[in-house]
């Protein structure tokens, strides 16, 4: 076997690093919404008078975005398109290693030309939220530093992960790929092998490592805050199940 | 003659509801007169800003985040995607961005980031900002100019509540001394009369009197207002207003011939003369609890069977999406009740059973309208189903009233506009911001007026039956119109 490299060991302190930062961050997090007592009952009404109820309301905003489809539709769309195909392309990343396989599956082309579609339709509706960004004026007015850097975070890290399939010739992409799945595996088995060097490559995966380092510190905790939103995951039962949280009224003010 | 001109600046009305563009600091003059020393004392609060009130306020807002779920996840997930943007009826009437909701949580939510997030660290890029005077004379501002009406949270992909915001900053300005004079004023009255007017019992008889005299020579024989009486059936709590202010008090006269035509006992109380909970207004659980438990007191006390509440928005929110929760369970009530009751709930129970009758037709020189009240669209529930508290008001005025139209479509219901004086807004000195945030709801009143030829404008909420009352005139509209659904009922009930 050859010997690791140094960008190697590098990439593997990167990624070890942030792997760790990204799970204590985002179980923190949890943990902080989890255990912060809700003093009173906040659902905004109409609300689902059940339990199962109000989580199935939770989910329609998760799957559908409902309420910022009542809101603004332009938003919707643009926003919709935007999680859906960075959704399936998280999907996608970690399917390939099961469809990665030798030999190929007959269909593999397709499931390449699928990550392309969803590519191109992530980097352009969040070139779309960066327009409505700077276009409408309510919008540009309240937009912040780090809304402009998420997205173009985002855009560059679809940017760099395209260049890969349009850029590089047939046989260097085959390169990656084939070093890819051992570095992956050897991620999770400990048994280092060396990761891609091909310069593209690197650039998207450093900027995805930038992406899921600031995660936790930033407005994508939404994906986890959603789940806790005491106006949507709370049921509308005040007289018929007493709400009580002892450890709220030790707010007494 | 010249028209006088308006000591007010009164929007104009053309029907249309158009998002303004934005103007910096528009409303940043419109300020609340500040509480007084024996009031805020009163409510367990420093009198004035003192030395160190940094320190506590970052003490405060720190145990805010440690025991509020709504206020910690809300100040880490906003996006700022601007779906609230255009929901707000302060921002559509005074255009200042400070007023879009997103813009008034930031304000709260840039000093979050300074003491209480990593990103304080790179102040200037991600908008973090020190706690100073500037900043709290900000807050002060606007988060008095938000009626806690909850549009704004209605449209947030993630529910984002304003209100829970806005509560949490006047929680942190009121424990530095930092004060509003209505609200506080208001909820000291409650603690020494009972009520928010401030009427002691002997007044409030006398009231009650000579509201059976104006019911009796209305026809009405007999219609008692009983005060203070134990072992009635039913403890009804209506907001004080509608003992004193017109035209609250014919929804009262409503009420009273209700129970005179079913024969149920019932009484008002001295002691709980107030529906009303201001303490919610100020985000304080301690005041809010407080004023609520009054009511349970009283119903313990006159050993009655159930609890009606009258015609309040936030009243009925408190009473019932806070009391169980704050006071513990109603179980020594009768069961067989719904307790509370809202009245509305009580009324149609009794006209579907036949118990009372209504006569339509006499309220044949009506056309209705129905102003859907915040708190009781979307923050609260009456009946058994979902969506009771559209339905039930809507068939009470149906069977009351022959002519009914709808308010413009996409501002009733839970996307109603807030009648721009909720939340404690209800005072003099805001007048300009009242009338700013009553003009997305006046375009659509308007709009009924002239296409429907509306002449009534049911309500049931008393700060909303204040509020138009009051800016009704201004508008150049009959501030007549105004009204309790109860005064409709008032009208048609067949005695």
């Amino acid at each position: 076997m050859e010997p690791l490299t140094v960008t190697t060991y590098i990439y593997l302190l990167i990624t070890y690093s942030v792997g760790l930062v990204f799970a204590i961050g985002v179980i923190l997090r949890i943990y902080q919404y989890a255990t912060t007592p809700q003093p009173i009952k906040i659902m905004l009404t109409p609300a689902p008078l059940t339990k199962s109820g109000a989580f199935a309301r939770v989910l329609g905003e998760v799957f559908f975005f409902k309420s910022l489809f009542k809101s603004n539709k332009p938003t919707w769309v643009f926003g919709y398109l935007f999680h859906i195909s960075f959704f399936l392309l998280i999907a996608m990343h970690f399917a390939r290693h099961f469809v990665y396989t030798n030999p190929l599956p007959s269909w593999y082309n397709y499931f390449v030309l699928a990550g392309i579609v969803c590519g191109i339709i992530m980097v352009l509706s969040l070139f779309l939220l960066l327009m409505r960004r700077v276009v409408v004026e309510r919008v540009k007015f309240i937009s912040l530093f780090q809304d402009y850097l998420i997205l173009i975070l985002l855009m560059l890290i679809g940017i760099a992960g395209l260049s890969l399939n349009f850029v590089l010739t047939p046989s260097a992409l085959t390169v990656v790929d084939k070093q890819l799945d051992p570095y992956i595996n050897g991620l999770l088995t400990f048994q280092f092998t060396n990761i891609p060097s091909n310069p593209l490559f690197l650039m998207h995966y450093t900027l995805v490592m930038l992406l899921i380092l600031y995660i936790p510190f930033s407005k994508v905790m939404h994906f986890v805050g959603i789940f806790f939103s005491p106006t949507r995951n709370m049921a509308d039962n005040p007289i018929e199940e007493r709400y009580y949280r002892p450890n709220a009224k030790d707010l007494s003010i | 003659m010249a028209k006088p001109k308006s000591k007010y600046k009164v929007p104009v009305l053309d029907g249309k509801i158009s998002i303004p563009k934005i103007v910096p600091g528009a409303s940043s003059y419109e300020h609340m007169i500040e509480a007084q020393k024996e009031d805020m004392e009163a409510l367990g609060f420093p009198a004035k800003l003192q030395d160190g009130w940094k320190d506590k306020a970052l003490g405060v807002f720190k145990q805010i985040l440690d025991h509020n779920k709504a206020v910690r996840d809300y100040m880490d997930i906003c996006v700022r995607c601007g779906a609230c943007t255009d929901k707000c009826q302060f921002f559509l009437g005074t255009s200042d961005p400070n007023n879009m909701p997103v813009q008034r949580q930031e304000l709260m939510r840039k000093v979050y980031r300074y003491y209480f997030t990593p990103s304080g660290f790179f102040k200037s890029l991600s908008n973090s900002q020190e706690l100073t005077e500037e900043v709290l004379k900000e807050w002060y501002t606007y988060f008095w100019q938000c009626s806690e009406c909850r549009r704004c949270s209605l449209y947030c992909p993630y529910g984002i509540d304003t209100a829970e915001i806005t509560m949490a900053a006047r929680q942190i300005m009121d424990s530095i001394g930092l004060g509003q004079k209505y609200t506080t004023e208001v909820i000291h009255k409650v603690f020494v009369t009972g009520n928010n007017i401030g009427i002691p019992p002997a007044a409030l008889r006398n009231t009650l009197d000579d509201l059976e005299e104006e019911i009796e020579e209305e026809g009405g024989k007999g219609v008692k207002i009983p005060m203070d009486v134990e072992g009635a059936e039913v403890l009804l709590v209506p907001p004080s207003a509608d003992f004193f202010a017109m035209p609250h008090m014919e929804s009262l006269k409503g009420y009273a011939k209700v129970f005179h035509k079913a024969g149920i006992s019932y009484t008002v109380s001295s002691y709980a003369s107030e529906a009303g909970n201001f303490g919610k207004f100020i985000g304080s659980y301690q005041n809010t609890k407080e004023i609520n438990k009054r009511i349970w007191d009283e119903a313990r006390r006159l050993k009655v069977k159930r609890v009606i509440i009258g015609e309040c928005g936030h009243a009925w929110r408190a009473a019932y999406m806070y009391s169980n929760t704050m006071n513990g369970p109603f179980d020594f009530l009768d069961s067989k009740y719904k307790q509370p009751t809202h009245i509305c709930e009580f009324t149609l129970g009794l006209v579907k059973d036949g118990v009372i009758k209504l006569d339509p037709t006499a309220n044949d020189d009506k056309i209705v309208t129905f102003h859907d009240s915040c708190n009781v669209a979307r923050g609260s529930r009456i009946g058994d189903v979902v969506g009771g508290q559209f339905t039930i008001p809507r068939e009470l005025i149906k069977a009351a009233a022959n002519k009914f139209v709808e308010l413009r479509e996409g501002t009733t219901k839970e996307s109603t506009f807030c009648c721009g004086a909720g939340g404690g807004l209800l005072t003099e000195e805001v007048m300009n911001v009242r009338l700013a945030g009553s003009m997305p709801r006046m375009q659509t009143v308007k709009e009924a007026v002239d296409n429907h030829g509306v002449n009534f404008y049911a309500l049931i909420c008393a700060i909303c039956k204040t509020q138009f009352s009051k800016v009704f005139p201004l508008y150049g509209l009959d501030a007549e119109m105004v009204g309790g659904i109860h005064q409709l009922v008032s009208n048609a009930i067949i005695m």
